[in-house]
């Protein structure tokens, strides 16, 4: 540093303790951010390439681990785009035990987010309690796939099993306990003087900016677009279900934190109306159904679990493109797939919500203290090996 | 003989025995080691955890830290190239010393004194005041940005808590006509300084938490900014000295706490117990309270601090001033 620069660069990152898998370039002056310039990649695998080298079922396991907060989101967008391609839709059944799955999935994830904005800014007891409480959501994710974080739960025509006995019950212990610890979690941290003060008006984002720069999820909610996949292209069983859409209008860190608290209530009736309302039938669709042999066919229907037959590996998807888009937990979730008539997928892209509120880095870190990077960078539920695929 | 008494004699003085044993190098040693486990033992409670347990399991842990503290001095200490050598190395020690050296002229007992003398807190004071310079000089000599940053941030603090830091000693000073620890003790016979005057034991504490970066306070060092403030490139032993030397810290300002305000050796009731321990005791307690805070609070931003300090505590200072004045008034 030369005695003629008034400012200093900082790498916030890679080899940070709160960074994450990328690196934020600051340029400060003083305590004060002038300039922030992200730099992602660091964490990239090329999902998107991998996946011409794979059969269409073998994508599904792969696209899950790119963002294993919120596993159940990137299986359902995939297997929408191919449910698209191939022409079929999954039971009403099937599509209510997604909507579970998600929705359970989507209390994780939020809580995944907002346990490292709480240690963010000082409060490692909100950053245990919340991964607590999500190890309820795992509990129960594990009950109903068999997995507590990549499910692969979601296939083509259905899903993989049907709900265990009891599931019910045990949903309804641990969702009661689970909004008792949410009213501590509130108190300690939430409602917290020190995190108010910490996260009001800090970062704030303008409901025209939010529009102009097309961020997506909480982010965009919290800066008062409602703005919801789930009510605006609905998909598995959101159509028959009834929920808010949680939307604030102060655009600041505290907004967004807010935001994913109703949207963790609302999922919370949203499970809850899911296990009312579940219909009875076949978890899976009829087309493969009917492929099962005889016996397999009694095992799927006695049991509730999917065994496929050796065809399924080598199945030819007819040409065509087919998209699907979810709302995960941190926003709007794109699948496009493109299929030439072979096994193996032509073209997969994919288009991550956490790529897409990327911009937002170097447009809320700007003029902010140093002490304000860590409480806006994860009110945005950033998740670099999303982002960098 | 004669040496060999004459030995003796010095050993078995007085000071050399507050110095060495009560409350000086021993006693802080023993607490700071119990209040780092009695910290991360609390924390992991509240958040649902065990907390330290592998290393002598039957005690709950208790000797976790004696191990991590072997560990530090058997690691490899690591000087960078880009540092400035001399300081970098010195800054830990002379930050343990000067974090423990004002404990010479605060009391554990009627006796147990290093200086006995008319002006200990002024003497405290002075020395308390150097520890945060070394801690900027710690920062500056690493060369590192985030030690610039936290060295800074040091500096910041310390303008903002050291001015009611004083101010609430001073309103005890003015309260008990008197700068001596021991006769400000005793002068509480019957009726602590908290209960007097509980605004200057509430800046004081606030100040105490600032100074030794508790939360919400804790922000020269602030892990998820900063990454370890002004110590971020000390390693091994020397990161070890660094971290004891906030203990020691806390220790200190909790005896002086304990001392001004709990009444030091002082009880309502009569119990065959030495009084050092009544002192160690009452402060090992202030200790608890200050580190649990922890479990409580997220951190303030360095300019919500120096607002807080500056805009809340410091007319709160004043006011616990004015109180003593009107008290002295009315002849207490």
């Amino acid at each position: 540093m030369s005695s003629k620069e008034k400012t200093i660069t900082i790498f916030y990152g890679p080899q940070h303790p709160a960074s994450g898998h990328m690196r934020i370039i600051l340029e400060v002056d003083g305590d004060v951010v002038i300039k922030a310039d992200p730099d992602i990649g660091y964490v990239h695998r090329g999902i998107e390439k991998l996946a011409e080298h794979k059969t269409y079922f073998q994508v599904i396991p792969m696209v899950e681990r790119q963002c294993l907060p919120d596993a159940a989101h990137h299986n359902l967008a995939y297997v929408l785009a191919l449910e698209e391609l191939l022409g079929i839709e999954a039971p009403e059944r099937a599509q209510y035990l997604r909507t579970l799955l998600a929705e359970i999935n989507r209390i994780a994830s939020h809580l995944y987010g907002m346990g490292l904005h709480g240690v963010s800014i000082g409060s490692s007891t909100a950053y245990m309690w919340c991964f607590g409480l999500r190890e309820y959501m795992l509990i129960l994710a594990e009950k109903l796939t068999g997995a507590r974080i990549t499910y692969s739960y979601i296939i083509p025509g259905g899903v993989r099993r049907d709900i265990p006995q009891g599931f019910s019950q045990d949903v309804e212990r641990y969702l009661r306990l689970f909004e008792r610890k949410m009213r501590d979690l509130d108190k300690l941290f939430i409602s917290n003087p020190v995190t108010k003060a910490r996260l009001e008006g800090v970062g704030v984002l303008p409901k025209e900016e939010a529009i102009k720069l097309g961020v997506v999820g909480p982010v965009l909610r919290a800066s008062g677009v409602e703005y919801d996949v789930r009510r605006v292209r609905p998909y598995a069983a959101y159509p028959w279900i009834d929920f808010e859409i949680a939307v604030k209008k102060e655009g600041d860190s505290y907004a967004r934190l807010l935001v994913r608290v109703k949207e963790i209530e609302e999922s919370i009736k949203i499970i809850r109306q899911v296990l009312k309302d579940l219909p009875d039938g076949s978890i899976l669709h009829e087309r493969y159904m009917k492929l099962l042999p005889p016996r397999l066919k009694e095992y799927v229907t006695n049991t509730g679990l999917v065994k496929f037959p050796g065809v399924f590996a080598t199945m030819k998807v007819p040409k065509g493109e087919g998209i699907g888009s979810v709302e995960a937990g941190r926003g709007e979730l794109i699948y496009h797939l493109i299929s030439n008539g072979e096994s193996k997928p032509y073209r997969l892209k994919i288009s991550t919500p956490s790529f897409r509120n990327l911009i937002l880095f170097s447009h809320l870190i700007k003029d902010v203290k140093v002490a304000d990077v860590p409480a806006i960078y994860l009110s945005l539920d950033y998740f670099p090996p999303e982002a960098d695929r | 003989m004669n040496i060999l008494s004459q030995i003796l004699e010095i050993i078995l003085n007085r000071s050399v025995i507050a110095a060495v044993i009560v409350p000086g190098v021993l006693t802080a040693l023993v607490l700071v080691i119990l209040i780092i486990w009695v910290e991360r033992k609390i924390a992991a409670r509240v958040q649902m955890r065990i907390g330290p347990l592998y290393v002598t399991r039957r005690l709950g842990g208790i000797l976790q830290l004696v191990a991590d503290a072997i560990r530090f001095l058997v690691s490899e200490p690591i000087v960078p190239a880009t540092t400035d050598k001399l300081f970098y190395v010195m800054m830990p020690i002379l930050l343990l010393l000067l974090s423990l050296l004002p404990v010479a002229v605060v009391p554990a007992s009627q006796s147990l004194i290093v200086i006995k003398t008319e002006y200990g807190l002024l003497a405290f004071i002075a020395l308390a005041a150097i520890t945060p310079m070394v801690i900027m000089l710690a920062g500056w000599a690493s060369n590192n940005k985030f030690s610039y940053i936290g060295g800074l941030r040091e500096g910041f603090m310390l303008l903002s808590y050291e001015v009611y830091l004083f101010m609430s000693l001073l309103a005890i000073a003015i309260l008990y006509g008197t700068l001596d620890f021991i006769r400000i003790i005793n002068s509480q016979e019957g009726f602590w300084g908290i209960l007097l005057n509980p605004i200057a034991a509430l800046s004081f504490f606030i100040a105490m938490l600032t100074s030794t970066s508790r939360f919400p306070f804790e922000i020269p060092d602030a892990e998820s900014e900063i990454v370890m403030g002004p110590f971020t490139e000390y390693n091994s032993i020397m990161y070890g000295l660094v971290m004891g030397a906030n203990y020691f810290r806390l220790y200190v300002l909790s005896l002086v706490f304990t001392d001004v305000f709990l009444g030091g050796w002082l009880l309502p009731f009569k119990i065959p117990i030495p009084n050092f321990v009544i002192t160690i005791a009452k402060t090992f307690i202030v200790m608890i309270v200050a580190v649990f805070l922890r479990a409580v609070y997220p951190r303030y931003r360095i300019d919500q601090a120096l607002v807080i300090g500056w805009e809340k505590l410091f007319p709160l200072a004043s006011l616990s001033v004015l109180i003593s004045v009107l008290l002295k008034g009315v002849g207490i």
